[in-house]
């Protein structure tokens, strides 16, 4: 090959490499890896709820255990600094605001999101520090999935560069399930503790009390 | 004018500018209501809030911050996306020109994670803060509990 020919051959592929890493600059949008777990789930589907069995540090947690009571559901994990240690406590502020009467009809279900991280045996203190009475659970990621699903939650591993470790993004809703075991609504971040406690009477007083002695 | 004089005016001059060119970050920010949140038991992270008043003109950042009780000190914030919290690190916090920055929960906030002992109420973080001329503060957050009460509530139960 003379040397001018050659010399040709390289300034094109010079020239179509340049040319590619401009397009690609300009107009290569690769697709995000999917988009968050909440855009799949359209907004005007109410979610159903439903019965879940998780795990706690004093054995199973099945949600038809609770019948005849109002239960509060709570995704989280641990190592959340902030959005969730806010969210149990307003629960825990709202559970003291509830007579003994009223206590006695209601139960909280701390499901940690995070069952790589949160060991039953860790869930149980961290729940309980918020209040005696919220229980802290957690599954599978199978579990976890089936239940967040049907709760509308969503959750998600992500990786942002903290010395931390890992971060979940996760919905912060506070869940109430009437005593028939039905979601019966799903309380935003921030909703005050009054307005919880609110919600809880209206629950209680709404349906007729289940029969709780029965099931012991 | 002699050069001396000329010397001597120029000399003048460089020096009382000295005092406006040397405050720093840490001479015009002022920390408030700094505190650290008691965290849970096994709760691996915790937040220090506080607000940030910059009594300056010029804008300033906070870059960094470092404790001694915890493993890692990193400036996060919180992203809400119709309900999903996202808890990012973030790079700098600025603090315009006579204005502050709110570190508060749910937003803004210093991630303490892995700390070296339990934190419990009564108990004082130290925190350096580092500002992006290199200046650096060091405040003493004291550790609050999280209200676990019905507010106004005051032990009033029937």
């Amino acid at each position: 090959m003379r040397p001018g020919v050659r010399s040709a051959i390289l300034s094109l592929l010079v020239a179509a490499v340049g040319a590619a890493m401009i397009w690609a600059a300009f107009f290569w949008q690769p697709q995000p890896p999917a988009g968050p777990p909440h855009a799949a789930q359209p907004l005007a589907s109410v979610p159903a709820g439903g019965d879940f069995v998780l795990r706690s540090a004093g054995g199973p947690v099945a949600l038809k255990d609770m019948r005849g009571k109002v239960v509060m559901l709570y995704f989280g994990y641990t190592f959340c600094p902030d959005i969730c240690p806010t969210s149990l406590a307003v629960v825990a502020q709202a559970l003291s605001g509830l007579t003994a009467d009223e206590l006695r009809q209601v139960e909280a279900i701390f499901v940690s999101v995070d069952p790589e991280r949160d060991t039953v045996e860790k869930l149980k203190d961290y729940a309980a520090y918020f209040h005696p009475k919220i229980v802290g659970v957690t599954g599978t990621a199978e579990e976890l999935a089936a239940l967040a699903r049907g709760y509308g939650a969503s959750y998600r591993k992500q990786e942002v560069g903290s010395q931390g470790g890992y971060v979940v993004d996760h919905s912060s809703f506070t869940y109430l399930i009437d005593r028939r075991g039905g979601l019966a609504a799903s309380l935003p971040h921030g909703t005050a503790a009054p307005r919880i406690v609110e919600e809880i009477r209206r629950l209680l007083n709404e349906t007729p009390a289940a029969p709780t002695a029965a099931r012991g | 004018m002699r050069p001396t004089r000329i010397v001597a005016a120029a000399a003048f001059a460089l020096l009382a500018s000295l005092p406006v060119a040397a405050q720093t970050a840490a001479d015009t920010i002022s920390i408030v209501d700094a505190y650290v949140r008691a965290p849970a038991p096994n709760a691996p992270a915790t937040g220090a809030f506080m607000v940030l008043k910059n009594s300056g003109a010029t804008e300033r950042r906070l870059v960094k911050a470092e404790s001694p009780a915890a493993r890692v000190a990193e400036l996060h914030d919180h992203i809400d996306e119709g309900g999903v919290k996202k808890m990012r690190p973030v790079a700098a916090i600025a603090i315009a020109g006579k204005g502050e920055a709110v570190l508060k929960p749910g937003s803004l906030h210093i991630m303490l994670i892995d700390m070296k002992k339990p934190l419990t109420e009564g108990d004082s973080v130290p925190i350096t803060l580092g500002f992006d001329d290199g200046s650096s503060k060091r405040i003493d957050a004291p550790v609050r509990k999280l209200q676990m009460q019905m507010p106004g509530m005051s032990g009033m139960q029937h």
